[in-house]
């Protein structure tokens, strides 16, 4: 059977750096959301998001920009793409906790007891994100993004303590879900949609997908020299 | 096979001359099981089953320069099989290659090498096929080669031109052992199918060793059926019997790992052959020297890719750098692998044949050893096609052909989309995230 | 109606490192042999494939190898006074699904416990006295000896190619082991895995101070290897994505690369992927079973017929199993009578992390067993009246991975994002490691598995309910490891150290990642009216049911459980092929 290289490489497409919309057409929660027919390495602004809202995409730009900002130390949560990151998760097995036991009844528990929220994390961000926007505006008569840096800064601080308290859900919940999803997105394999140029491995020295180092257990306290390679054989 | 708990194992039975858990067999049955044991090592399971077909129903396509050749039923079927063949006739076909019909056979059966199969054997192959083997009723597609390939009587003038028509003749002076071996590879075995040069009639240059052309190595498609004579002044030179016998009984030993054609023979042939026969294999294989080294000069510095993959210093865009991050977690940086499990590829013959073609493949598509009796593993590389691109499957082939002591001709990214677009999507995706 | 198949002589249930073995050893008696696993099936290539399966969401952070709640979970409370809730998604224990369970992405340490450990009861009355035991603390003998284990240790220990230094080889202490383990009577099958500088760190403070470090016996492979079964393992290649993933190139021991390529080529043995045992068939008599209920993939029912029923589930999954086929006397904590599900116990971690701003650990280089042990605070070295506890620890320095989601140690006191988040972990990414504490946890009256009765699985059946809390004695002990760790610590003299250790109070925390050693609840012993199997592993109701696994331990030894579980399953298959077979029934008299 012929097949023609370029087809089977879609991936080597998008590292010879096309930029390639991606559609906007809802994706029914029970199809098994592939990851990887993402393009890595897209550039934000071409991105059209497919869970969020426009402007809950520019909640999530501004709020990952604060949680990672860019500065001389290195790329920032907006540069390594990670609400692209998120915006896809919200889309697979995460975002509609497929894996996770949600049955009925959900009851209060002490928090040792673990997650007992019957919302999955993408109802989590949706209501989350509409109850911040809510509380800015009464506090402060504008959006999340409006917002000066510290006031920002502040705003989620005070989620992450719940010093601000939602009606409907726990905001340190929603908080611990959008840092913990901006983190994985800065440092997880590009191969997920953040990470772009593999620029936060570069940052720590982290190799990523190369996974052999046998030879090296003999220079122990030598700093490792080389650079970082994604799963789809991105070079750093 | 349901037995009442342990009772069986009660009914051991000693019996001189037999294994310890079988009851006394007629001498019917033994020369049966004689004949299957021949026809593993004749590996006519190899053409004579196709793909999810039934043994030895034929149906197979065995692809020649001159188009597919179908190979026949020779289940003992009755309609469409050899069941209505005496001895004679089996005899014929096996050892001259003529068919019950009075048809010549085109020689991708290898008939010029079972020539050699003495009389005894083949009365209890014939034995074992005819009341063996399981009948199976299917009619096999009938093989129509373009003229003038398809006039069958010019076999007869490519008979008396390109083959020996000798029965196989024991050394005097050899071990038993030896002329056992020499037997085996000689006839049954038909090792020279693949691994002795053809000339220009497409047969193959000699059929035994008295030639130097035998066993030389001649590439099948895009594979390297390698130089197995493995004495003096050949590659080989360094492997030992034992690691001869390890290789044909689990397809690795010290040294290396099967790849491509030769995997099935293992898994079909070789690996169910004795150890006394793989033995005499090897012994009549290092007993075959070369003529000169094929390698003249000694590399330069061998150690020079060693310390270069060692240090992780290497440029972005080069072929160390796409080594460290595709090969060296199972080959390592001195490109020695892991004995018996990851094949050494300095030195490897398959990496450094003149046609690249071969390596490429394994590249892209990976390779399985066979699972066998004493290596029950079947340990597998994953293909990297759906990662790299042809450009750098060209560049990673170059430097492993060139590094460590190898010395071998640069791979063009011209080859590696020919042998890129045979392979099948899913076979390349198939270790893909 | 339940559709039915033709019989089979042993039914296994999961095929993960016990019906593994049990496999080759009923195979090998000409028995037919057929394993249920309910997960998929899986192998090195193309599942764990290099380099796919170096994707820390994925596996790390995602589990994808594990067995997903939403499929099997459990449900979770800290006393029988509270409702139990379910563990709705994965943290503090990672239970494995699919063809070779948990063996396929677990870490490889492989451990002998203690003599002491398999007498645990015994030797604390004989030394200390039998008034130090406190009242609620239902700690038992084994009711097998390391004597009789050892052949069984050292068998598996040569299937899984286990790289380690011998500490006691028949009585005679070794250079470099360990010197408190049990005598051994042949060294382990590969040399050490390489030190990596964690290792010659911790062995330079160790040493200094008088204490004894030696290299965690490891089921990572340090040289290539075949084993007795032919199967083989390639030498490690300190990847750094061991824990959690499948090995990508053959180092790692699993069911995958040390035995089913094997088991497979016996005509006598097969396997069904996706068909989950629901139940063990009984006979009207109830003492006898008749094989076993499945789900197949089509969502049907199925029932098995069988001779011999093996449990090999995960440890509390085989516990789940004999309380919904009522099998043995469900545990009542409030009259103490009763014994499915009593005695669950799990493992007492804890541990430090030094940072050194002068030193390149390069973290990403290692190996799941990639480590270098004291054991000199191990249960047979302390004096349990002294301290104030019965328990012990063995403490290890571990450089696993480096991988950055999981494994990003920053010093206490660093904020959590922002601008000097990222700036700490710029400096500090490679230059820590950590020292840490394993250590055992006793069992308890209140500590129990039962039935939930309010949440389901998918099949409609109830989930299991897992009763547990920390209790002082496992705290103090604990408390006591934090110590001997802050004296090694001030040797290293680290710029800063974290430590994080329970303290009185601390209550069980299903959220963050403890260990997959859930352990007890169909507990082996002498008597029948404390225990639920024999000293053979076979049920004390059903004589042709045995249930392998951890879940047979009464209360946890301080190790990784998987080479007592092993050397079990051996010892198990040893009797039933000798004793059993052939002579069907209770192989000890009640």
């Amino acid at each position: 059977m012929k097949t023609e290289p370029s087809q089977n490489n879609s991936r080597r497409k998008f590292l010879k750096g096309a930029a390639i919309a991606i559609s906007t057409t809802a994706i029914a929660p029970n199809l098994a959301f592939s990851a990887f027919s993402q393009p890595p390495n897209i550039d934000l602004d071409k991105y059209k998001p497919s869970y969020f809202s426009a402007a809950e995409w520019t909640f999530i730009l501004a709020a990952t920009d604060r949680l990672i900002p860019a500065d001389e130390q290195g790329p920032g949560a907006l540069e390594t793409n990670v609400p692209v990151f998120i915006d896809m998760q919200m889309l697979g097995e995460f975002g509609h906790a497929s894996d996770w036991y949600m049955q009925p009844p959900f009851l209060p528990a002490k928090p040792e007891m673990g997650y007992q929220s019957p919302l999955t994390p993408a109802q989590t961000y949706r209501q989350g994100i509409k109850a911040t926007e809510d509380y800015c505006q009464q506090t402060y008569k504008k959006s999340f993004s409006e917002l000066s840096n510290s006031e920002k800064d502040t705003i989620l601080s005070q989620l992450q303590s719940e010093e601000i308290q939602f009606s409907e859900l726990g905001s340190a919940q929603f908080f611990s879900f959008l840092l913990q999803n901006t983190k994985e997105g800065y440092f997880a394999d590009p191969i997920h949609g953040g990470n772009k140029n593999l620029a936060s491995w570069k940052m720590i020295g982290f190799p990523g997908a190369r996974a052999s180092y046998k030879e090296w257990v003999d220079f122990p306290d030598v700093e490792y020299p080389l650079g970082p390679v994604s799963i789809d054989g991105e070079r750093g | 096979m349901k037995l009442p708990l342990l009772s069986l194992l009660s009914l051991t039975i000693a019996m001189v001359g037999y294994s310890s858990t079988s009851i006394a067999q007629s001498s019917e049955q033994i020369l049966i099981d004689k004949g299957e044991y021949l026809s593993k090592a004749g590996d006519c399971i190899a053409c004579h089953t196709k793909d999810g077909g039934e043994q030895f129903a034929g149906g197979r396509a065995v692809d020649s320069p001159f188009g597919a050749i179908y190979s026949t039923n020779i289940t003992p079927s009755k309609t469409d099989g050899i069941g209505h063949y005496t001895y004679e006739e089996f005899e014929q076909a096996l050892r001259h290659g003529i068919r019950a019909d009075g048809a010549f056979l085109y020689p991708a059966m290898p008939y010029p090498s079972y020539q050699k199969i003495t009389d005894e054997d083949t009365k209890a192959l014939y034995a074992y096929f005819l009341n063996g083997v399981k009948a199976v009723d299917v009619e096999v597609p009938e093989t129509s080669l373009s003229f003038p390939f398809s006039q069958r009587w010019g076999i007869r003038f490519w008979n008396w031109v390109s083959t020996d028509n000798e029965q196989f003749s024991a050394a005097p002076k050899q071990s038993s052992e030896y002329n056992r071996g020499a037997y085996l590879v000689q006839g049954l075995g038909h090792c020279g199918s693949c691994h002795t040069p053809r000339g220009l009639l497409y047969q193959e240059k000699s059929y035994d060793h008295a030639d130097k052309d035998f066993l030389v190595g001649e590439d099948i498609g895009i594979w390297h059926a390698p130089n197995i004579r493995a004495g003096e002044n050949t590659n080989l030179e360094h492997w030992s019997e034992q690691d001869l016998v390890d290789y044909f009984a689990s397809g690795r030993n010290h040294y290396s790992a099967v790849a491509g054609e030769m995997t099935d023979v293992i898994q079909y042939s070789l690996s169910h052959l004795s150890k006394n026969d793989l033995n005499a294999m090897a012994t009549y294989l290092k007993s075959q020297a070369g003529q000169t080294r094929t390698k003249d000069k000694e590399p330069s510095d061998p150690e020079r890719t060693t310390a270069l993959l060692n240090s992780a210093k290497v440029e972005i865009d080069s072929g160390a750098r796409l080594y460290l991050d595709n090969c060296g977690a199972c080959h390592f940086t001195d490109g020695v692998g892991a004995p018996h499990v990851f094949p050494q590829l300095d030195g490897n013959s398959l990496v450094n044949a003149d046609n690249p073609k071969g390596l490429i493949h394994v590249i892209l598509a990976g390779a399985r050893l066979p699972s066998t009796t004493d290596a029950p593993e079947a340990i597998e590389m994953p293909g990297f096609g759906w990662r790299l691109n042809d450009e750098d499957v060209a560049k990673l082939a170059t430097f492993i052909r060139q590094s460590w002591g190898n010395q071998s001709e640069l791979v063009k990214e011209d080859d590696v989309k020919t042998v890129r677009s045979a392979i099948p999507t899913n076979v390349l995706e198939r270790s893909a995230p | 109606m339940a559709r039915q198949n033709k019989p089979v002589d042993v039914v296994m249930i999961g095929l993960g490192w016990t019906s593994s073995i049990m496999g080759m050893e009923m195979t090998e008696e000409g028995l037919e042999v057929l394993a249920l696993e309910r997960g998929k099936d899986q192998d090195t290539v193309p599942d764990f494939a290099y380099p796919k399966t170096a994707d820390e969401l994925t596996y790390g952070v995602r589990y994808k190898l594990m067995s997903a709640p939403v499929d099997n979970t459990v449900t979770v409370r800290h006393s029988s006074q509270d409702v139990a809730v379910p563990y709705r998604h994965l943290g503090s224990f990672l239970p494995g699904t699919g063809v070779g369970g948990a063996g396929t992405h677990w870490n490889g340490h492989t451990w002998r416990p203690m003599p002491e450990e398999l007498r645990l009861r015994s030797y604390v009355e004989e030394t200390f006295g039998a008034d130090i035991i406190p009242e609620d603390m239902t700690i038992q003998d084994f009711g097998v000896t390391y004597e009789e284990l050892e052949p069984h240790f050292d068998f598996f220990e040569k299937v899984l190619g286990i790289s380690g230094t011998a500490g006691n080889i028949k009585g005679e202490i070794q250079p470099g082991g360990n010197p408190f383990e049990g005598a051994r009577q042949e060294p382990y099958p590969l040399p050490p895995l390489q030190r990596t500088l964690n290792d010659t760190m911790f062995e330079e403070a160790t040493n200094k101070m008088g204490l004894h470090p030696f290299p965690l016996p490891a089921a990572n492979a340090s040289e290539a290897y075949k084993n007795p079964y032919g199967m083989q393992l390639a030498p490690c290649n300190y990847c750094g994505f061991c824990e959690r993933y499948g090995c990508m190139n053959y180092s790692k021991a699993s069911p995958q690369t040390c035995v089913l390529g094997a088991l497979k080529q016996r005509k006598n043995f097969s396997y069904r992927t996706g068909c989950e045992v629901i139940k063990i068939n009984k006979d009207s008599s109830g003492k006898q079973a008749t094989g076993v209920t499945y789900i197949d993939v089509n969502g049907e029912e199925v029932f098995q017929p069988a001779k011999l029923v093996i449990a090999g589930g995960y440890s509390y999954h085989n516990v789940r199993l004999l309380l919904l086929s009522k099998i043995g006397k469900p545990y009542d904590p409030v009259s103490n009578t009763g014994v499915v599900g009593r005695n669950y116990a799990y493992q007492m971690t804890g541990g430090a992390t030094l940072f050194f701003k002068d030193k390149n650990f390069n973290p990403f280089i290692g190996a799941g067993s990639n480590a270098t042990v004291i054991d000199d605070f191990a249960i047979n070295q302390i004096d349990f009246k002294k301290e104030g506890f019965i328990g012990g620890s063995y403490i290890s320095a571990a450089m696993t991975n480096g991988q950055p989601i999981r494994n990003m140690p920053l010093p206490s006191g660093t904020p959590s994002w922002g601008a000097d988040w990222k700036k700490a972990v710029k400096e500090y990414y490679g230059h820590a490691m950590s020292i840490g504490s394993h250590g055992s946890n006793m069992a308890y009256r209140d500590c129990y598995l039962s039935l939930d009765p309010t949440y389901k699985d998918k099949h409609g059946l109830p989930l299991l309910s897992m009763t547990f809390n920390w209790k002082e004695n496992d705290i103090r002990m604990t408390q006591f490891m934090k110590k001997q760790i802050e004296n090694i610590v001030e040797t290293m003299k680290p710029d800063h150290v974290n430590y994080s250790f329970k303290g009185p109070g601390s209550e069980y925390d299903v959220r963050p990642y403890q260990t997959t050693h859930n352990v007890g609840g169909a507990i082996m012993g002498t008597d029948p009216a404390t225990s639920v199997l024999n000293r053979y592993l076979q049920s004390w109701d059903v004589h042709n049911v045995f249930v392998m696994g951890a879940s047979a331990f009464p209360q946890n030894i301080q190790y990784n459980p998987t080479g007592l579980v092993g050397a079990l399953t051996y010892w198990t298959a040893k009797a039933i092929r000798e004793k059993y077979l052939p002579n069907p029934g209770p192989l000890v008299q009640a």
